[in-house]
């Protein structure tokens, strides 16, 4: 059974549409990415999905029930705009917010506890927040989200404004919560952790969600259109007249990148240039989800 | 006890009672408050009785008058003025004064309208009211003894004619069997001030703090959390009722240090010059005066939460909070007013208005005889405005903590109603 099931949700505001029948299915130990343009309706979803806003039509259930008071205690929610209190010391407020999701105290201290040791960062807990360095704050703001064991987490930008060490730490440690089978709803804008992370995606564009599915039936779709050729020798004359070559790209390192609109210019392209010597590279790329990203949002996107 | 209420109300509490702001200011007040309560006595104590104004006359000048002056301060049994012959003209006074040998010196002039030299007291600052005062009475006394000397009064008639008259004020009460008596009406006099003093305070001063904390936890964005794990009616009451709380431990405490230093015997005496005595407190005065506190203090409390809800950035709060701000002072001065006139038509008018009852009608309980249907309608207007507003506060905070960015037009706020299903 899905953890989170999302059946065709609809939110207005007056006459502006924010969400247009969205659903989507989130599986035990799940990762699901949720793309978009700023204001495509993300956090709106997300909202609907944390019950703070009713959607006006449509279902959300949480591991088969409807959201109520005992669905709060079962989700986690990383704000994207952090937030913490400033001036209070760093076990004192994720106790009170542990709590508010109905932990007891002492759970929580333990929990609290553990996470900061996971972290390597024991000496933050009697730390008031202000003191802490902005990663390490995010750091304390994961913690938060993750303090009450939620079976359902929602993060939303988890990793902007890390530095690349913390950025990896903290992606092993959301791979062991999917792992240890929490459903994780993922917003981000930087593709490729959703290409390593999630298994389903939606990109939304404009309140419509335009694209979904799992990740690798989504690049199957999209047309193979950059070719990477790389000499022995270095140069390659002639790339651009082959047919179906729209453009050639030369990188520092020697190799070409070529932009092709022909599905068979790949083939053309590799005699072409075996015929000028041996060469050490050869790859029909794969379409990122970056590229797939901007051909969906980015056209009419200003 | 709901529990999230409880979580939010327990963190409130500790947060505030811990907070160095807290504790300095708690303790400043009490200070100020030990220091008023004995300043009556203090006061009496520095201007102690032995030590006389001194003030300086040229040898000579106006004889009578001068020896009028010194008979009148011999027998009073503990004179503030002690005349000074000086030997010289009016440079030598001047020399004198300088030298501070006295702290002033009078000249005489002659007038022949009244037939009493004209007087003129010289000191180094011109208001030396105690002094001046003083002499303005002893003079009147010395030209008054001055004119009957002649009259051919007996000394009986004369002292008919210097003994005061005598008036006195008593309330008349319809309800009671009798009229409050002169201690008791000093007694519900003070109450009412004191009481039309602590509400407006606690209404700026929790309501600010209940304001801006609400605010400053939008703008630190830990609202999208606490939103996301406790109800947002629970979470603005649990605030309210916290910050309540800590009111009261505050209140409690100053109240304490006041009462404690008023009952000290040395200052019992000066409060009974003041006409107040404690042991006569009507205890159905204090009852109204809780009830009328406890229902101003939640009625601003949840205005107060609303607006803090709706603003993002603390900057924009002082701003925004303006409106009730100016409430909250319009009642507290027309309070003052009706204190002086508390049946005055504007009070009787403003009595029934939720934002200023909880001042005037305590006033009018204290002060005036209001009939039993007017408290009765007043309390109910009150009471339904507290749920009422209570209730509309509650809306506008459950949408006001998600806006964000600019503060949002009534409109809005109605628009984003719908839309949430509030």
């Amino acid at each position: 059974m899905n953890s989170l099931q999302v059946e065709r949700i609809i939110k207005n505001y007056g006459d502006k549409t924010a969400v247009n029948g969205l659903s989507f299915n989130v599986a035990e130990g799940e990762i699901y990415g949720l793309l978009g343009a700023n204001g495509a309706g993300k956090t709106t979803t997300m909202r609907m999905v944390l019950g703070l806003i009713l959607p006006d039509e449509g279902n959300i259930r949480y591991l088969g029930k409807a959201y109520g008071k005992e669905q709060l205690s079962m989700l986690g929610y990383l704000p994207e705009e952090r937030g913490m209190y400033p001036k209070i010391k760093v076990n004192e407020q994720i106790v009170y917010l542990a709590q508010l999701r109905g932990m007891s105290r002492k759970d929580a201290d333990q929990n609290l506890k553990r996470w900061l040791d996971k972290f390597q960062v024991p000496e933050y807990y009697g730390k008031k927040v202000e003191e802490l360095s902005k990663g390490n704050q995010q750091k304390i703001q994961f913690i938060a989200a993750v303090i009450h064991n939620p079976k359902i987490l929602i993060l939303d930008e988890a990793f902007s404004g890390l530095d690349p060490v913390n950025v990896e730490l903290l992606k092993s440690t959301v791979k062991e919560l999917r792992d240890g089978g929490t459903s994780i709803v993922f917003s981000t804008h930087r593709m490729e952790h959703v290409e390593e992370l999630c298994r389903n995606i939606t990109i939304m564009h404009k309140s419509n969600p335009v694209l979904q599915g799992p990740i690798k039936d989504i690049k199957k779709k999209f047309p193979q259109e950059r070719v990477m050729v790389t000499a022995a020798e270095g140069s390659i004359a002639g790339l651009e007249s082959i047919a179906g070559v729209e453009k050639v790209i030369r990188h520092e390192h020697g190799g070409y990148e070529l932009k092709v609109s022909l599905p068979d210019a790949g083939q053309r392209i590799l005699q072409h240039a075996m015929s000028q010597g041996p060469i050490t590279r050869f790859e029909v790329m794969e379409p990122t989800l970056n590229e797939i990203f901007i051909k969906t949002v980015g056209e009419n996107h200003e | 006890m709901n529990n999230g209420l409880w979580t939010v109300l327990v963190f409130t509490l500790r947060n505030k009672m811990r907070s160095k702001a807290f504790i300095i200011m708690t303790l400043v007040l009490a200070v100020l408050l030990v220091v008023v309560g004995n300043l009556p006595y203090l006061i009496d104590k520095l201007s102690g009785g032995d030590k006389a104004t001194k003030v300086g006359y040229a040898e000579g000048q106006q004889p009578a008058v001068v020896q009028g002056l010194k008979d009148y301060y011999g027998q009073l049994p503990e004179p503030d003025i002690e005349l000074v012959s000086i030997a010289g003209s009016e440079q030598q006074l001047k020399d004198a004064l300088e030298k501070g040998d006295v702290s002033g010196y009078l000249l005489f002039a002659d007038d022949a309208a009244t037939g009493f030299p004209k007087t003129t007291y010289n000191a180094k600052s011109a208001f030396e009211g105690g002094t001046s005062s003083s002499l303005t009475g002893a003079l009147q006394k010395v030209k008054t003894d001055m004119i009957i000397k002649d009259a051919g009064m007996s000394d009986e008639q004369k002292t008919q004619l210097s003994t005061p008259v005598s008036l006195e004020t008593q309330k008349v009460s319809f309800s009671n069997e009798q009229g409050k008596t002169e201690e008791e009406q000093g007694m519900a006099i003070a109450l009412t001030y004191v009481m039309i003093i602590l509400l407006f305070m606690a209404v700026m001063i929790s309501g600010q703090l209940i304001a801006t904390e609400i605010t400053a936890e939008k703008s630190s964005r830990v609202m999208e959390i606490i939103v996301t794990s406790v109800s947002p009616l629970k979470q603005m009451w649990g605030k309210i009722l916290g910050t309540f709380i800590v009111a009261m431990v505050q209140l409690i405490i100053l109240i304490g240090a006041l009462v404690a230093n008023l009952m000290l015997p040395h200052n019992s005496e000066s409060l009974d010059q003041l006409g107040i005595d404690l042991s006569v407190l009507d205890m159905s005065l204090v009852v109204y005066a809780v009830l009328f506190y406890l229902a101003g203090f939640f009625l601003y409390a949840t205005l107060f939460a609303a607006i803090g809800s709706i603003v993002s950035r603390t900057e924009d709060l002082g701003q925004a909070l303006l409106p009730v701000t100016m409430l909250t002072l319009v009642g507290f001065y027309i309070a003052l007013f009706g204190l002086t006139h508390p049946d005055h038509i504007l009070i009787l008018v403003c009595q029934y208005i939720p934002f200023f009852s909880p001042f005037l009608m305590f006033l009018r309980i204290g002060l005036a005889e209001p009939a039993w249907w007017e408290i009765v309608l007043s309390i109910g207007i009150l009471l339904a405005s507290i749920l009422g507003i209570g209730w509309l506060s509650a809306k506008i905070y459950r949408v006001g903590v998600l806006m964000y960015g600019k503060r949002p037009s009534v409109k809005e706020i109605a628009k984003a109603m719908r839309a949430y299903k509030v």
